[in-house]
């Protein structure tokens, strides 16, 4: 299955008019395999390297009641194909340099190579890349030793108190919906997990119909194309998934306490946010800015590190997915010191909601729209921005669209959305630590 | 959550980068400038996108710091975002942020390092603010004792509440005994207790001058440019007088090391350790990239002998790693981490990681050990080329312990001339069990999580 990439001579001559203006914006070129698979391609001369992702609507929501599922079938690949054993493909990708990432989400999993362009370390590479991620064999004994591996893994989450409050974050938020398991599984699940569990996982989710390609990097559009048909052309056509239910919405506030031995408690303020491509997602994002997702100079940071030496760190986020994600405010903080930080943080977030000055509005308009250069300025960045618009359908100018988006935002939009989407009065206020009363009063000072 | 003002386990990242050396492409192309201040500028030209990276970097760190007042190098970080007699505490991030940067400020063992990340229009802007903060800065009581209070929270939630973090810092205390590589980077808890405002003022005066800084401007830019607003903006300060920390060797050690940390955790940590020369330190230079290799030959990738034999064959242990800070002012540690698999001890551990040296020890690795690396450090060279603060840190780190910013250049060369004789002598040398330091964290019996949290198993709703 050897193929040749080369350089047609033509390209030459695009490539020399491409490379002369540094310009901010992304080209994004995109077709299907022969077999139905999406690819997205963008070039970049500039450095003899090139990124591909195979991406799957495989995350550890597709795991039914098998949690850690998706996750293990991941992290098996790479480790046998009909032609070659474990240590056999370490040895080979090792020796050329080559650098195979695997990572699995909620919605997604991905398996990533990176390697040089010299044709003597890519056209191998890329050959065992495609071999290996599209010709996975789950051996028994393989999967045993890395079940153990991941009890290990889990046991040691059990002492961390940031990890455990992400997954009861999950846990209080979504219930019974398919976000709610922790992505690797629990001690409880994975010991049942079989290698024809994994087989038939593998067999079902990573096929062409539910694959995305990405390719950033020094390869021209043909070699593109080719490299792209020569990933997908052993898997299988097979189907889309279904798509995910509806999470259910929280309709009262509540309070849980997970009691934790530590000096910290660590505090979430959740709710439901929003899913990829809602409209209200853009002023959701700048309003986020400005309270809480901009590091320094957010509202949040203001009042409770600046003002007031609660915490090393705290923010909020929205995390848009295939179906609404969480928006969150975490920090963590001295057990004794809880009660207040939780009272700064509602009041942060309910004067915010009530208004805040147009100076602070023009402030955070400069940051996105003068920062976004800074986003798209490495090939590894520009890979995550564009396998994130193909995987949730966005549409392909959706970067260059985005500061002007921002621009176009005024205070009364923003507010607006906020108050349509985020009800302070219905949020999840989550507790791990050793500080289980948290004074409801409201009377923050 | 994203938290600013790390401090970064900066040697990893020295070490991910020092593997990654080869040729300079032509257009990356490097300019050196000094300042008659003393200052050093080094601009390297990137021009990918329209964007910089301005870095300053002081020679300061916890290394410069005695018992009492440690961590004082990095709470003085923090302090730098308080204001100037310009600029009102705060104000520098504020402006940074209105012109879309990104800006943070780390500290480590050697230095303490400030950066902030502009499209190209804005250099001179961050110039002119990084500039001013060198020595204007206005220490105030109020800020001090808030601030303070969120370093302990820094230190609770890196440290305290991490049992793993907390065997890290008594193992390299117990393997450093009278040099300050001894103490952490964020401080003993009781020491940011009792730092006064003093303190901050005298160490501010006393290392944060131009003649103790190093300018890295990498990006879209004009080194000439770049050299005239470095001038305009840091030329203004005078230098100050520096005294260079005393040496404080560390002792020879002869005899294990052994400590243990119990906590409530379910799974045993090892950490080994042996005093091993640096760059900065060692006699016979050669012997350093002998080591650097033999880290990549234990635990460099899937395929090494850690992985390869201790984790995927013998099945003894689950996880492992090799660490060794080449660029250490002072005399490094190679560092062995293992995680015990699932029905191990760790005696079990131990004896699987002694077996390994000693299997360099009594072996010479083959060839094709050394081709691997070298595949692997060429094509690091080009990867990591792909972020512009990768590079500054580099060419920032290597200045700031006084090592030439050819160091770099020369890595693939110098890892080229390693043999497997040189490989075997340094593991014959360094690793014996009379020069260990052993700390083990165990089982303390109780457990954090007094129940388990399954309500994920079926939900309130």
């Amino acid at each position: 299955m050897k193929q040749a990439l080369y350089l047609p001579l033509w390209l030459s001559f695009w490539v020399s008019l491409f490379i002369m203006p540094a310009q901010a914006s992304v080209d994004i070129q995109t077709w299907q395999t022969s077999n139905g698979a999406k690819v997205l391609y963008v070039y970049a001369p500039e450095l003899p390297m090139v990124d591909v992702e195979l991406l799957l609507d495989a995350g550890s929501a597709r795991d039914g009641k098998s949690y850690g599922l998706a996750a293990l079938t991941n992290s098996l690949i790479g480790t046998q194909t009909p032609n070659w054993d474990e240590n056999a493909l370490t040895e080979k990708l090792s020796a050329l340099g080559v650098q195979l990432g695997q990572s699995v989400g909620r919605d997604s999993a991905a398996l990533s190579f990176r390697s040089l362009t010299r044709t003597d370390i890519l056209n191998p590479g890329f050959d065992l890349f495609v071999e290996l991620a599209t010709q996975a064999q789950f051996n028994p004994a393989i999967v045993a030793r890395e079940k153990a591996r991941l009890t290990v893994a889990l046991q040691q989450k059990q002492s961390q108190p940031s990890a455990l409050m992400g997954d009861a974050l999950w846990a209080e938020l979504y219930g019974e919906h398919p976000y709610a398991h922790p992505v690797s599984g629990s001690l409880e699940t994975i010991d049942s997990l079989t290698a024809q569990q994994l087989e038939d996982f593998y067999r079902q989710y990573y096929v062409a119909a539910n694959a995305q390609v990405t390719l950033v990097g020094a390869v021209s559009r043909a070699q593109a194309r080719t490299m792209a048909e020569r990933l997908t052309r052993s898997l299988a056509t097979g189907e889309k998934p279904r798509l995910l239910p509806q999470p259910g919405v929280l309709t009262r506030a509540s309070q849980k306490h997970i009691p934790f031995k530590a000096t910290q408690t660590q505090y979430r303020l959740a709710q439901l946010g929003v899913q990829r491509g809602d409209p209200d997602y853009y002023a959701l994002f700048l309003g986020n800015h400005l309270l809480g997702g901009s590091g320094f100079g957010s509202l949040l940071m203001e009042e409770v590190r600046e003002k007031r030496g609660l915490v090393y760190g705290v923010s909020s986020g929205f995390y848009p997915m295939k179906v609404p994600g969480p928006f969150l405010i975490g920090l963590s903080t001295q057990n004794a010191s809880i009660a207040k930080a939780d009272q700064v943080v509602k009041a942060t977030l309910e004067d915010f909601m009530k208004g805040f000055s147009e100076e602070k509005l023009a402030d955070i308009k400069s940051n996105l729209m003068g920062g976004f250069p800074l986003r798209i300025d490495s090939n590894a960045k520009i890979l995550g921005y564009v396998s994130m618009i193909g995987f949730y359908d966005l549409p392909l100018d959706y970067l260059e669209q985005f500061p002007k988006k921002m621009a176009a935002l005024d205070k009364a939009r923003v507010l607006a959305a906020w108050q349509k989407r985020i009800h302070p009065d219905t949020m999840l206020t989550l507790t791990l630590g050793m500080s289980p009363t948290l004074d409801t009063s409201g009377d923050a000072n | 959550m994203k938290s600013r003002k790390m401090i970064k386990e900066l040697n990893q990242i020295i070490l991910f980068v020092m593997m990654t050396v080869g040729v300079i492409p032509a257009h990356a192309t490097l300019t050196k400038f000094e300042l008659t201040n003393g200052m050093q500028v080094l601009v390297k030209e990137d021009h990918r996108a329209p964007v910089v990276v301005q870095q300053v970097w002081y020679r300061v760190g916890s290394t410069y710091e005695h018992g009492g007042i440690t961590g004082l190098s990095h709470m003085l970080e923090h302090m730098m975002f308080k204001g100037t007699k310009r600029y009102k505490a705060g104000e520098f991030s504020k402006r940074v942020s209105k012109l879309g940067g990104q800006e943070n400020a780390f500290t480590s063992y050697d230095y303490t390092a400030y950066y902030q990340v502009v499209g190209r229009q804005h250099l001179e802007t961050v110039m002119a603010l990084e500039a001013d903060r060198m020595r204007n800065l206005v220490l105030k009581e109020a800020d001090f004792q808030t601030e303070r209070d969120v370093i302990a929270e820094e230190r609770r939630m890196r440290t305290e509440d991490n049992p793993r973090s907390k065997l890290y810092e008594l193992f390299r205390a117990s393997a450093f005994l009278n040099s300050p590589s001894h103490h952490p980077v964020i401080g003993w808890m009781s020491d940011i207790q009792n730092y006064t405002l003093q303190d901050l003022k005298s160490w501010y005066q006393q290392w944060y001058a131009p003649n103790n800084a190093t300018l890295v401007v990498v990006g879209d830019v004009d080194p000439q440019q770049v050299f005239e607003w470095a001038k305009r903006y840091y030329g203004v300060h005078s230098p100050e007088k520096i005294d260079p920390p005393k040496p404080q060797i560390e002792v020879t050690q002869s005899g294990q090391r052994r400590i243990e940390l119990k906590a409530a955790v379910q799974s045993p940590t090892l950490m080994m350790g042996f005093h091993t020369p640096s760059l900065v330190t060692a006699t016979d230079l050669q012997e350093v990239y002998a080591l650097s290799v033999l880290a990549s030959v234990l635990a460099g990738d899937d395929s090494a002998r850690f992985n390869k034999n201790l984790i995927r064959e013998q099945k003894v242990l689950a996880s492992a790693s090799a660490r060794y800070d080449e660029t250490s002012r002072a005399t490094s540690l190679f560092t062995l981490s293992a995680t015990p698999a699932q029905d191990k001890t760790l005696a079990d551990a131990e004896a699987a990681i002694w077996q390994a040296l000693q299997q360099l020890q009594s072996s010479l690795i083959k060839p094709k050990d050394l081709q691997k690396i070298l595949a692997q450090a060429e094509a690091q060279y080009v990867f990591h080329q792909d972020s512009i603060e990768a590079q500054a840190m580099i060419l920032g780190s290597l200045t700031s312990i006084g090592l030439p910013i050819e160091t770099y250049d020369q890595w693939i060369e110098r890892l080229r001339q390693v043999t497997p004789e040189q490989v075997q002598a340094v593991a014959k040398k360094y690793f014996s069990k009379d020069s260990v330091t052993v700390a083990s964290l165990k089982p303390n019996g109780d457990v954090a999580l007094s129940k388990p949290y399954k309500s994920f198993h079926g939900g309130q709703r």
